[in-house]
């Protein structure tokens, strides 16, 4: 299915090869793993099997590259879909028309299918995916990973015969990735051949049957799973799977009073109850993980928690008032809430700037403090650089110092551990818990289990709008009926 | 999980409303043209009575008014710089110009989706690249609006202020991540299409697109109204189109 040899790869314009010397060839049928840090061209390699690299992007290619028997770099992309499915990273940005029966249908129409095998071809890819009760709404209206696997039903309503996913699990909550998975057997058993570049490579490891390990654009490691994963994969910015969970965080001594709570807060979108009568503190010191399905509110909670949302019903409380109509702006002096996209919030020219603008706006820049959290979140060496040409792991880090540097007394996290690589969430995971034994209340909303029993000696986890659990990790995993209603009961992995 | 409703996607793709998308658009040219060859506020006042009976007729009030919330300082401002330059009247009927204007837009585009505009013109033999230009500017629309949203809200997290006149004061915290945002969706978007088979020579209707005696009556009666008096002022001299 796929032959390369001696591929090599560099962006326009850009002075190191991201691919190099990549040799390797794919059976059809076969189910390969690619896994890698992030920066290590497995977006790349991805693009270049469908041409989009470099019909779109350009570059300069050497060595030799066939897939199913074309060469990409001559076969327009458009051509090269009849063949290749490629998922990509942002759902959202995949979501082509206005409802999600006509984004399905995108794909077949556009390959000039008659009305009847588009129709056909929509209804049963729905329902292998389960999403038959989404078809009539709007894409835009759904979750990140309702999202995801609208998407993915686009690309496999071409019926290619190579699938190539990057990053599939990124948006995935713990009951989607188990239907991924089952689907992923299901293709594999159909004799798709499948590449899947994906950070949480525990979702895949025992699915696959072989495995690729890019490292900075080179092939490091080509084999089983099993085989690979027991050498020192640390190295390449991987972790281990299957490994003990690591013990959660024991509750912070310094834990003190109570700056953030939601009092009995009801909210609905467009008719739909998303809160019911949620309540929630939480206090000086403590990491609270706020865990749920796609959907279940986890985001809309958070955006109650500084102002961007108000209760319909209830009350939100920081620092023992009631928010009530207080500006944003205002409440962001006690509450910061770093956003699933980081480089949204990201606009100087520099990230020195940008570790002073918030302050400057709050009227309390404190130059030492800056710098405090400059050393401590591995930003110096990037201090004089824009933050939007940053990596994903490196924006993160500079959205979160820059929220810390208004020194609020909570800090809201919304997702911060999609699409990041293994070394980057222990970096996250470890700046966070020093942040919560100095005082400051930590809420994160995350899928990512296992980084959350590192992280949080308490897990809130929100089912169908309700707090369904407020205990320690070990007590929750302990329920598998709440697990299974959470959508949260699958194997953890390791943290 | 939530409880699954089986909808027929079929029945999904077909063509909603009493009009073909196309004789809605001939409609929304007309009319468009009458209030551009408008001359006298009579005429104006007579178009906008007219849109506004058809807004309410149409249950098209919610659109309409958020759309004017969004418009009146413009209209206001507008009105303001005409009136001093060219006086009252001048004033007024540029007011009027213009809520029709908005009017007969807010009607087609709140009573015609945008992929059921474009499957139409696809079904007349546009181009499927025209097409998506079209229905992807309808479409995408919101999604700025959106990204617009997400990003104020961004910033107000973190203390920064974009309300009001600080929105010219810390312009620059929304322009700058909205730009790179916008270039990013154009990039991602781009490949989403190429990824998805766009650009390929054919594309199959979704919908069955077929223009009914109710449209082709609508689209006579709309050449009748513009053509009559044309006519009759041409062949009969004493008659002439008051206001137009």
């Amino acid at each position: 299915m796929i032959v390369c040899q001696a591929l090599r790869y560099r962006y326009p314009a850009a002075g190191a090869l991201v691919l190099q010397d990549l040799s390797f060839s794919v059976a059809a049928g076969e189910f390969v793993l690619l896994a890698g840090a992030s920066g290590s061209g497995k977006s790349t390699l991805c693009r270049l099997l469908n041409g989009l690299i470099p019909h779109l992007h350009g570059g300069e290619i050497g060595g030799v590259l066939s897939v199913a028997g074309q060469d990409p770099r001559v076969t327009p992309p458009h051509q090269m879909s009849h063949v290749v499915g490629l998922l990509l990273q942002r759902p959202d940005v995949q979501c082509l028309a206005t409802t999600v029966a006509r984004d399905i249908a995108f794909g077949p129409a556009g390959q000039g299918q008659d009305r009847d095998a588009i129709v056909r071809r929509v209804r049963e890819t729905a329902e292998w995916l389960e999403i038959v009760h989404l078809l009539g709404r709007a894409p835009h209206t759904l979750s990140g990973g309702e999202q995801q696997r609208v998407a993915l039903a686009g690309v496999l309503a071409m019926q290619p015969r190579l699938l190539v996913l990057d990053e599939p699990f990124a948006f995935l909550d713990a009951a989607g990735a188990a239907q991924l998975r089952v689907l992923l057997r299901r293709l594999r058993d159909a004799g798709v051949t499948l590449i899947v570049a994906e950070h949480r490579i525990e979702q895949l490891a025992d699915l696959a049957d072989r495995m690729l390990v890019l490292d900075r654009g080179r092939l490091v490691a080509d084999g089983s799973p099993d085989q690979i994963m027991t050498g020192d994969i640390a190295a390449w910015g991987l972790e281990a799977v299957d490994g003990p969970l690591s013990a959660p965080p024991q509750p912070s001594a310094a834990t003190g009073a109570t700056v953030m709570g939601w009092e009995a807060v009801e909210f609905a979108r467009e008719g739909r109850p998303v809160l019911r009568g949620v309540t929630l503190k939480v206090a000086a010191g403590e990491a609270v993980a706020v865990l749920g399905a796609n959907g279940a509110g986890k985001s809309t909670l958070l955006r109650h928690g500084n102002g961007l949302l108000r209760p319909q019903r209830g009350a939100v409380r920081v620092s023992g008032q009631t928010i009530d109509r207080r500006p944003v702006a205002e409440l962001a002096r006690t509450v910061g809430l770093v956003m699933q996209q980081p480089a949204r919030m990201l606009f100087a020219p520099t990230v020195r700037d940008e570790l002073a603008a918030g302050p400057r706006a709050l009227q309390r820049h404190d130059p030492a403090w800056c710098a405090r959290l400059s050393e401590r979140f591995g930003l110096d060496s990037l201090l004089d650089r824009p933050p939007q040409l940053l990596s994903a792991g490196e924006q993160r880090r500079v959205a979160i110092a820059a929220v810390l540097a208004g020194r609020p007394r909570a800090l809201l996290l919304d997702e911060p551990t999609a699409g990041q690589d293994a070394r980057a969430r222990a970096i996250l995971r470890d700046l966070l818990a020093e942040c919560a034994r100095e005082g400051l209340a930590i809420l994160v909303a995350t899928h990512h289990l296992a980084w959350a029993h590192a992280l949080c000696p308490r897990w809130a986890v929100l089912c169908e709008g309700r707090i369904a659990a407020d205990a320690p990790p070990a007590e929750v995993l302990a329920r598998p009926e709440l697990l299974h209603r959470a959508r949260l009961a699958v194997s953890v992995g390791t943290a | 999980m939530e409880p699954s409703r089986p909808e027929s996607p079929a029945a999904l793709f077909e063509p909603s409303g009493r009009f073909d998308p196309r004789a809605k658009l001939i409609a929304f040219l007309f009319g468009f043209g009458w209030t551009l060859l408008a001359t006298q506020i009579a005429a104006l006042l007579l178009l906008d009575a007219a849109a506004l009976a058809a807004v309410a007729l149409l249950r098209a009030g919610r659109p309409w008014r958020r759309v004017l919330l969004l418009l009146w300082p413009t209209l206001l401002m507008f009105a303001i710089i005409v009136g001093f330059s060219a006086g009252a009247t001048a004033a007024a009927g540029a007011i009027l110009r213009l809520l029709a204007l908005v009017t007969i837009s807010v009607l087609f585009f709140a009573t015609t989706p945008p992929e059921q505009l474009g499957e139409s013109l696809l079904a007349s033999g546009m181009s499927p690249q025209a097409v998506f230009l079209l229905e992807g500017t309808l479409r995408f629309t919101p999604a700025m609006a959106l990204l617009v949203r997400e990003v104020k809200e961004a910033q107000e997290s973190r203390g920064i202020r974009l309300d009001g006149f600080y929105l010219l004061r810390n312009g620059a915290a929304l322009l700058a991540p909205l730009l790179a945002d916008v270039m990013r969706f154009a990039d991602d978007l781009a490949e989403a299409l190429d990824a998805r088979g766009f650009g390929g020579p054919r594309r199959t209707p979704l919908g069955d697109y077929r223009f009914k005696a109710r449209d082709w009556a609508l689209v006579a009666s709309l050449l009748a109204v513009t053509l009559t008096p044309l006519a009759l002022s041409r062949f009969y001299p004493a008659f002439s189109i008051q206001g137009w």
